[in-house]
């Protein structure tokens, strides 16, 4: 290598020999030793374990020990776990409680605080302030705001002589009163997204608006949503993802109850896995999960290659 | 002469070094649920003066470490129960040397050959089973073995507010509370009481509870004589007798004789603020309650606090579902000082077993609960027959606490009209049944 480097100088250009240059981007083995330690740590933490995932969900497996292969075994006391499949339903309703308002709710603050002033910036730093509490101290709030008798709502309630709805054990109302409180906690980023979509639209085409005459609805409907599709599907793709993973909210807050009614399918992973120690059965569930994530993150995946047609 | 005080020092440095590691104190490390409040009780080692089992167990330990210079004890506190932690230390090799383990969780961490038989460690410090009362000795007992220091028996208890059973009219000549005999009585009772008070007989902590459920569920089976776990790997659950206990809990709630929708903190200040008559709550809130009812202005202190076990509302045994708390040791290799030091407070919590049972649990040992100083405590006259009457699931049934949430919330599930009750003893058999089978 060294060689050819040097030739360069000392051929004299009159030869009319045609010296290969070097290709800077020719592969070089040295350059692995940058993405080792990366390639170390991913390939422990995640590829290692995605496998040995997989290989236990063949197996009868505990936390202490790996059993008899039992083939799709597993797979097959999932389907027919009326638990698990209610699982599933609680966690696409949850996904679909909480993604189109996050969106939404996110996409109306974004627009309302999108301008210069210094009571926008002070509501936008509210609006984000509960993104960085932890899921712990978030449902300690909203267990605060939901538990009867002493809590928040029903001390509205009772000024107006009235009973306030059991967010946290009527089937009913359970799983959309984790919904709540996931929104009101995950609001901040959708509308960041929003935010920095919006203030990347040209000036102009507001200022050829208004030449125009166009109303504020005209102006919604024709610039400003059009020209923040693509981050609108970005929002709702990132949300489905984050989403799927519910744990934290129904396990401080319900438990998964009342009656499964709130057990996503993460709570019912842990549940199985190192609750009952049937691990086997577990990481059969993990799998049904991960193909879940990857389906959407494949649809993140192909929505974002074709930003042209966006 | 420079070198030979080199070497002098050297050797000195060595035999000081020598000599303190052998009088460094035994570090054991103690994992244990019951709470945090250190900064209530972090440095009382005056036992007597502490309070509730967060107390009384902070301030033993602390007397343990200040009574015992050749042996340490680090404390790690957990949030109950802990065993999904306690799990995953074993799992990784990293369990602590002594565990609180109830005696209905022994067996899955026995099983696994875990836990080190305690039998030979007890009897090098004088402690025999004998000595151990029959509910402790049988609870902490596995395939013939100790594996656990029993420090307690426990149950679910009737706790009273009296004031609001004079109002109901359901107090005895002699002022003792009158209880039902018989399912019908007690709703009769339970209406009566709603009618004269306004409030509803029972408090419970139903919103998202297990437990509570499960525990009511087996004292009534108990009490009809339904043999439900004849074999532990299999549960019959789909019987005429459950099929009574979950029609009356659902008749309860039905006809509004309980508080619904509180979790176990709002439950218990439900009961202390006065908002119903009895609530179902275990033995360790006794010392609370009754603190309560001696200070002025509480709602137990107008017309006092009773506590009773489980009325016998079946014809069949005298029986009650109780558990208790063992100390359990991993199982591990240890020098000789390390096993020294876990016999010396295994032995410590044994001599100390009254100052626990000031929470209101019951001794594990027959020499206390026999003593005059335990029955002069508070209410232990009406709760000390719970060492007779409290029954555990038989020893060898497995992931205990895992068919408690499978079968409350089945109950659950019932009782507040989600589900048939036929459907849901079907569906709590068949899960528990297919949990067994898959061990």
């Amino acid at each position: 290598m060294a060689e050819q480097l040097t030739l360069p100088q000392t051929a004299t250009p009159a030869a009319g020999v045609r010296v290969p240059s070097a290709d800077i981007y020719a592969p070089k083995w040295r350059n692995f030793i940058f993405v080792a330690p990366y390639l170390f740590f991913f390939t422990t933490l995640l590829v290692f374990p995605l496998f040995w995932g997989i290989w236990l969900s063949f197996h009868k497996a505990d936390t202490f020990s790996t059993g008899k292969f039992v083939g799709f075994g597993n797979y097959i006391r999932l389907f027919n776990d009326k638990v698990f499949l209610q699982s599933i339903w609680n966690t696409f309703y949850f996904v679909g409680l909480t993604v189109p308002a996050l969106a939404l709710i996110g996409l109306f603050l974004a627009l309302c605080l999108n301008r210069r002033t210094r009571s926008a910036a002070v509501l936008r730093t509210i609006f984000f302030s509960s993104s960085v509490l932890s899921v712990t101290i978030v449902t300690l709030i909203w267990r605060i705001v939901y538990i009867p008798n002493n809590g928040l709502l029903s001390i509205v309630y009772g000024w107006f002589g009235a009973t306030a709805p059991s967010f946290i054990s009527d089937p009913n109302l359970a799983m959309i009163g984790i919904a709540i409180a996931t929104i009101w906690w995950c609001i901040g980023l959708p509308m960041m997204l929003f935010l920095s979509a919006l203030q990347q639209i040209p000036q102009d085409i507001y200022e050829a608006a208004a030449l125009d005459n166009a109303n504020r609805w005209q102006t919604l409907r024709s610039i400003t949503l059009p020209s923040i599709k693509r981050t609108f599907v970005l929002v709702i793709i990132i949300q489905i993802v984050l989403q799927f993973q519910l744990f934290g909210q129904p396990w401080l807050m319900t438990r998964g109850g009342p009656n499964n009614l709130t057990k996503p399918i993460v709570l019912y992973i842990y549940d199985t896995a190192f609750r009952r120690w049937d691990l086997g059965l577990g990481a059969a569930a993990s799998e049904i999960l991960f193909i879940l994530i990857l389906i959407a993150a494949m649809a993140q995946y192909l929505v974002t290659r074709r930003k042209g047609e966006l | 002469m420079r070198l030979k005080n080199i070497l002098f020092a050297a050797v000195s440095a060595g035999a000081i070094m020598v000599a303190s590691s052998s009088f460094a104190a035994t570090e054991l490390t103690v994992q244990r649920f019951f709470g945090a409040c250190d900064a209530d009780f972090g440095t009382n080692t005056d036992v007597s003066k502490a309070v509730g089992e967060c107390g009384i167990i902070t301030s033993l330990i602390n007397k343990f470490n200040a009574d015992n210079p050749d042996v340490h004890v680090s404390v790690t506190t957990v949030e109950w129960p802990g065993y999904d932690q306690l799990t995953a230390q074993f799992a990784s090799g990293d369990a602590p040397d002594i565990v609180t383990i109830h005696e209905s969780v022994l067996s899955d961490y026995q099983s696994k050959g875990l836990l080190l038989p305690l039998d030979d460690v007890l009897s090098a410090n004088g402690l025999t089973p004998d000595s151990f009362t029959d509910a402790a000795r049988n609870g902490a007992t596995k395939d013939g073995k100790i594996y656990g220091l029993p420090i307690d028996t426990w149950t679910m208890l009737y706790h009273i507010n009296m004031d609001l059973f004079k109002q109901a009219g359901l107090v005895n000549a002699d002022g003792t509370p009158i209880l039902p005999k018989s399912t019908d009585e007690l709703l009769a009772q339970a209406e009566q009481f709603k009618q004269k008070t306004g409030k509803p007989y029972f408090v419970q902590n139903l919103a998202n509870e297990t437990a509570l459920y499960t525990r009511n569920l087996y004292t009534y089976l108990f009490q009809q004589d339904s043999d439900f776990f004849a074999d532990p790997k299999h549960v019959k659950l789909d019987t005429p007798e459950a099929k009574k206990v979950v029609e009356l809990y659902k008749a309860i709630f039905d006809k509004d004789y309980t508080i619904k929708d509180l979790d176990y903190g709002g439950a218990i200040n439900a009961f202390l603020a006065g908002e119903g008559g009895v609530q179902l709550n275990g033995t360790w809130v006794i010392g609370d309650y009754n603190a309560q009812s001696e200070t002025a202005g509480t709602a137990l202190n107008k017309g006092g606090y009773a506590v009773y076990p489980y009325p016998q509302l079946f014809g069949g045994a005298h029986a009650q579902y109780a558990d208790g708390h063992t100390w359990a040791v991993s199982q591990k290799d240890r020098t000789p000082e390390e096993i020294a030091g876990i016999g010396k407070f295994l032995k410590f919590f044994a001599d100390n077993d009254f100052e626990w049972s000031r929470t209101g649990h019951l001794p594990a040992y027959k020499s206390v609960i026999t003593s005059d100083a335990f029955k002069a405590l508070p209410h232990r006259d009406t709760v000390a027959a719970v060492a007779d009457l409290g029954k555990p699931l038989p020893a060898a049934v497995q992931r205990q606490f895992a068919i408690q949430d499978i079968i409350g919330e089945e109950m659950s599930a019932a009782i507040s009209g989600q589900k048939e009750v036929d459907a849901a003893l079907k569906d709590a058999e068949s899960r528990v049944n297919e949990l067994l089978e898959n061990l």
